[in-house]
């Protein structure tokens, strides 16, 4: 044991090892570039240099010169396709090839294919293109963008959550804030470069490409590419960090698909870094209003929160996390407004926790100055308005340990020890500042499928077409059937990132450890069914035991009575030499259609603030210490504590490191993410690794993350909330506020860094 | 550059041109005759193409390649090794960090053709032959050092070299010398958690 793998407590499962790490540490793990290709050709992008306007010629007159270039694919070429949707499958309705309106920097002009790479790239830096264009609007508060309110665009936000009369409530307020924060554009930047290999075998396309969403990738490209959906097949086996990006499948995928039905041969497009940030998609800038009034006693009557987010022209995407902010505590009154501002960009998108990192920020960051006004503990204050039912519709919690998160976090971090007095802890020339802030995420869980396989010989095959980004959740799925069927993680293999593989709904939104394993389970206990009734029948090894309670361990079924028999033998009297079951499942709660759209790739969720019974968040507590150079102003966060309660957890090694990632990724955007916009041209400057600054080891100590045992059967058959979005949540506002107690200066926008601390 | 061969290794040298991974792939067909009409064969012949002698993991390989291929589109596109993996191409993130002649090397930032006469190991060259994992990729395992697995193969040869060149001797150094390697699941403490045990092991062997 080591501190990668916590002892399990209540309701925790075994750190079992990862059932792939072998394949990752030997390199033999197969990322879809990395998939062995005969005869493939290389495709490499040529994209816009404006921002807003028309292309009036693409010149690629020079670029089919080049030697080894094979094919050009631009305007006119993708005419018999349909264009993109934008929606949860599709990234954007922007289809670069169908139209010639520029709606962004960066957008898909050409796709060169050459016989080698180098070829294709020095051929896509020839392709010259005429403009017609048009001054862009950048961002907020460039002129020309459009402002709209974000209600009713999308399905993410349905409505602005409002309770009682909140303009009475902060009018009267004795104490109270107003105050305006922000958070910057930022992009997913996976380690894995994004991709497309496309190949055909007569009518068949098979696409290698990662992937968070395959079943539904598969049914998109069918529709754009007018084919039958049987004869496409995504297939993604490992996928190189996601964090969202790999979710919505972009135009690329069926441009690369096209290229290779033209040359007839197979194509790998390897996006490069620099064109990723514009052809994929990425979190938005964000703005917040809060307005939080309460009574001397700490108690808060009203809470506002006014939303502001920036999309692309054509597409109204929206994050709107004031459904979580609007019931996080026990408010007396709330009224929210989210408002979406169009401007000449690339659609955003899914990026680590979608609405709750920023609009989470700003609340918590808020909760802190509110309790600096009231003179209160930032614990205290968030202890006092704890709320027993959400305020918005008069729901209870399904569980909500967030009490015990804070209190197990803030003994394991030494909160007792801080002295409250700004500025009044130091350690040489460093300036200590620590600070506190909550993690939120909705609970949800989709319809999934899962077949799983025993043979006589006890081995186990799962399949279930999830992904496996990073998350674990190939691990937890054999864990399930191992524990469920009695047999060892070693005999178990999953198969999972295959549009071929019973469908899996898109890997986001912490949904697939609940769904993946409630599928797995229902499988699982098929195959135990048929085990069970040969077992005890009259001609079974455990005839006569049909009254007891019959479970699976060490590959044998074990009656309450204390008889057992090996599988071997139950197989025997079956005279089957493997049994195979499918399994469905569907979450509480789910509409007749709800498995019929798991087919066609449309993950209906469940839980979170929709349903009628209860609300279902998963939560938790983070504790963040900062030292602060008092000559350089450099910030440093020597060490974070963050304690989780998210109901069932499968495996507390993989848990750990997940949780642990997500706290480093609120580090990370708290003092380090952000992609800066030329706003004369609507252009990305910092489009690299090198200046798009994420954490790396040397900017990370001391990580420690505490599993609250919780039990919520409530939200789905495995019990399992769901964590790999929580982490981050909230670890941006406990940075603000350790960096308010270390040096009195209140940081509302994001990222913190040397310069907003020089006075 | 010339096209000569390392004398080393002849004997035992394996002959390869072009792309290794054409004999392990699956048979594509042809498709449709809309392709074919669209794109009459057209035999396209890159330019600048040099043959040239690799040794990569203990073994020789003798590879056409354009004199602009790096030395990662080399080992992944030509010789089929795709465990070195490209994140970035710039020499910014580390994942496709090699070790050269033992040195840490960012195989991106390298031409393919600057290497001959060198030893060149990659993460597949790391396990002993009857599959035992070498110190630092048990390690990783052991500490949950990963999660997409993606830099992986960069942080571990990264690490090896990290060890090699005496920058393991603290967590604070090996927190310096690894911050080439980008992980953006940010399994960072439990990389050098991984590190501090290889490196007491290889310490002791």
């Amino acid at each position: 044991m080591n501190q990668a793998a916590p002892v399990p407590k209540e309701n925790q499962g075994e750190p079992v090892v990862r059932i792939d790490g072998r394949l990752k540490v030997t390199g033999q793990a197969s990322y879809p570039a990395d998939i062995a290709t005969a005869n493939v050709a290389y495709g490499v992008l040529a994209t816009s240099s404006i921002a807003r306007g028309k292309v009036s010629k693409v010149h690629t007159e020079e670029a089919r010169a080049v030697p080894g270039v094979l094919d050009i694919v631009t305007y006119g070429d993708m005419d018999e396709t349909d264009t993109p949707k934008f929606g949860n499958t599709g990234a954007s309705s922007i289809g670069p090839l169908h139209d010639k309106t520029i709606f962004h920097e960066g957008q898909i002009i050409a796709l060169v294919v050459a016989e080698t790479f180098e070829a294709a790239e020095e051929a896509s830096m020839l392709i010259r293109a005429d403009y017609e264009d048009e001054p862009p609007s950048a961002s907020f508060d460039s002129k020309g963008v459009k402002v709209e309110p974000a209600a009713g665009k999308s399905p993410m936000l349905q409505e602005d959550v409002k309770a009682g009369d909140f303009d009475a409530a902060y009018a009267s307020a004795a104490v109270k804030i107003d105050q305006k924060y922000s958070t910057p554009t930022q992009h997913h930047n996976p380690i894995e470069l994004f991709s497309t290999t496309a190949m055909w075998q007569g009518h068949q396309l098979t696409i290698h490409e990662p992937s968070q969403n395959v079943t539904g990738w598969k049914i998109e490209l069918a529709r754009q590419l007018k084919i039958d959906p049987a004869n496409v097949r995504i297939v993604s086996p490992y996928v190189g960090g996601a964090f969202g990006s790999k979710g919505p499948m972009t135009a690329r995928t069926a441009i690369v698909a096209v290229a290779a039905r033209r040359v007839g041969r197979p194509v790998r497009c390897v996006v490069s870094r620099m064109q990723a940030f514009n052809t994929q998609t990425y979190r938005a800038e964000t703005r917040h209003r809060i307005r939080i009034g309460a009574g001397k006693d700490g108690r808060i009557t009203a809470f506002g929160h006014e939303g502001w987010e920036v999309t692309s022209r054509p597409d109204p995407y929206v994050v709107g996390g004031t459904s979580a902010t609007g019931r996080m505590y026990n408010y007396g009154s709330v009224l929210t407004h989210v408002s979406i501002v169009h401007a000449d960009r690339n659609t955003p998108g899914y990026m680590r926790s979608p609405p709750e990192t920023p609009y989470v920020y700003a609340l918590e960051n808020a909760m802190d100055e509110m309790a600096v006004a009231l003179g209160m503990d930032p614990v205290e204050f968030r202890r006092i308005n704890e709320p027993e039912k959400e305020p918005i519709g008069g729901k209870p919690f399904s569980s909500r340990s967030l009490v015990k998160c804070y209190d197990q976090a803030a003994e394991a971090f030494g909160w007792s020890k801080r002295d409250a007095a700004v500025g009044s802890m130091r350690d040489g020339d460093w300036l200590v500042g620590m600070g506190c802030a909550t993690a939120i995420y909705p609970t949800a869980s989709a319809p999934c499928a899962a077949r799983v396989r025993l043979t006589s010989d006890g081995q186990v095959r799962v399949q279930c077409g999830s992904h496996e980004i990073g998350t674990g959740v190939r691990t937890v799925a054999g864990q399930m059937a191992a524990e469920r069927l009695g047999i060892g993680m070693d005999k178990v293999s999953v198969e999972m990132g295959d549009s071929a593989l019973p469908p899996a709904p898109v890997s986001g939104g912490s949904i697939s450890t609940a769904s993946v394993c409630s599928a797995v389970l229902k499988a699982c206990d098929a195959v135990r069914a048929k085990l069970f009734a040969a077992a005890v029948a009259r001609d079974g090894p455990l005839a006569g035991s049909g009254n007891a309670k019959l479970d699976m361990e060490q590959e044998k079924i074990v009656a309450s009575g204390g008889k057992s028999a090996k599988l071997s033998d139950v197989f025997k009297v079956m005279q089957v030499g493997a049994i195979e079951e499918y399994a469905e499942f569907a979450p509480k709660g789910s509409t007749p259609e709800a498995l019929k759209k798991l087919y066609a790739g449309q993950a209906e969720f469940h839980g979170g603030d929709q349903d009628k019974d209860s609300v279902k968040y998963a939560f938790g507590a983070e504790f963040v210490e900062v030292r602060i150079n008092s000559y350089t102003r450099e910030i440093r966060v020597p060490r974070i504590v963050g304690a989780f309660a998210a109901g069932r957890i499968m495996n507390t090694r993989t848990a750990r490191s997940q949780l642990m990632g997500g706290m480093i990724w609120g580090i990370g955007q708290a003092l380090h993410e952000a992609t800066e916009i030329d706003r004369r041209n609507a252009r990305y400057v910092n489009r690299d690794l090198q200046d798009y600054l994420v954490p790396v080891n040397a900017d990370i100590k001391q990580v420690d993350v505490i599993l609250v045992p919780e039990v919520d059967l409530d939200v789905n058959p495995a019990g399992v909330k769901g964590l790999g979005e929580l982490g981050n949540v909230g670890t941006a506002a406990a940075v603000a506020s350790a960096v308010y107690h270390a040096t009195g200066k209140r940081i509302r926008d994001l990222p913190i860094r040397i310069d907003n601390l020089i006075s | 550059m010339s096209n000569s061969t390392s004398p080393s290794g002849l004997s035992r040298r394996t002959f390869m041109t072009g792309s290794v991974t054409a004999a392990a792939a699956m048979p594509l067909m042809a498709t449709s005759p809309k392709a074919a009409e669209l794109s009459p064969a057209r035999a396209a012949e890159p330019r600048d193409l040099s043959t040239i002698s690799l040794r990569i993991n203990k073994q020789a390989y003798t590879l056409a390649l354009d004199n602009r291929t790096s030395l990662l589109d080399a080992l992944r596109d030509h010789v089929g090794l795709t465990g070195t993996k490209k994140g970035c191409d710039h020499g910014q993130c580390g994942a496709c960090t090699v070790l050269v002649d033992g040195k840490r090397v960012l195989s991106c930032l390298s031409f393919a053709v600057m290497n001959q006469g060198r030893e060149i190991t990659t993460v597949e060259g790391l396990a002993s032959a009857d599959g035992e994992l070498h110190p630092v990729q048990q390690a990783f395992v052991d500490h949950d050092a990963f999660q997409c697995g993606y830099c992986t193969p960069g942080q571990i040869v990264s690490a090896i070299g990290c060890i090699d060149e005496g920058h393991a001797g603290s967590e604070d150094d090996i927190r310096e010398y690894m911050s080439g390697n980008l992980c953006r699941c940010a399994a960072y403490p439990n990389i050098v958690a991984a590190i501090i045990q290889a490196r007491d092991e290889i310490r002791r062997a």
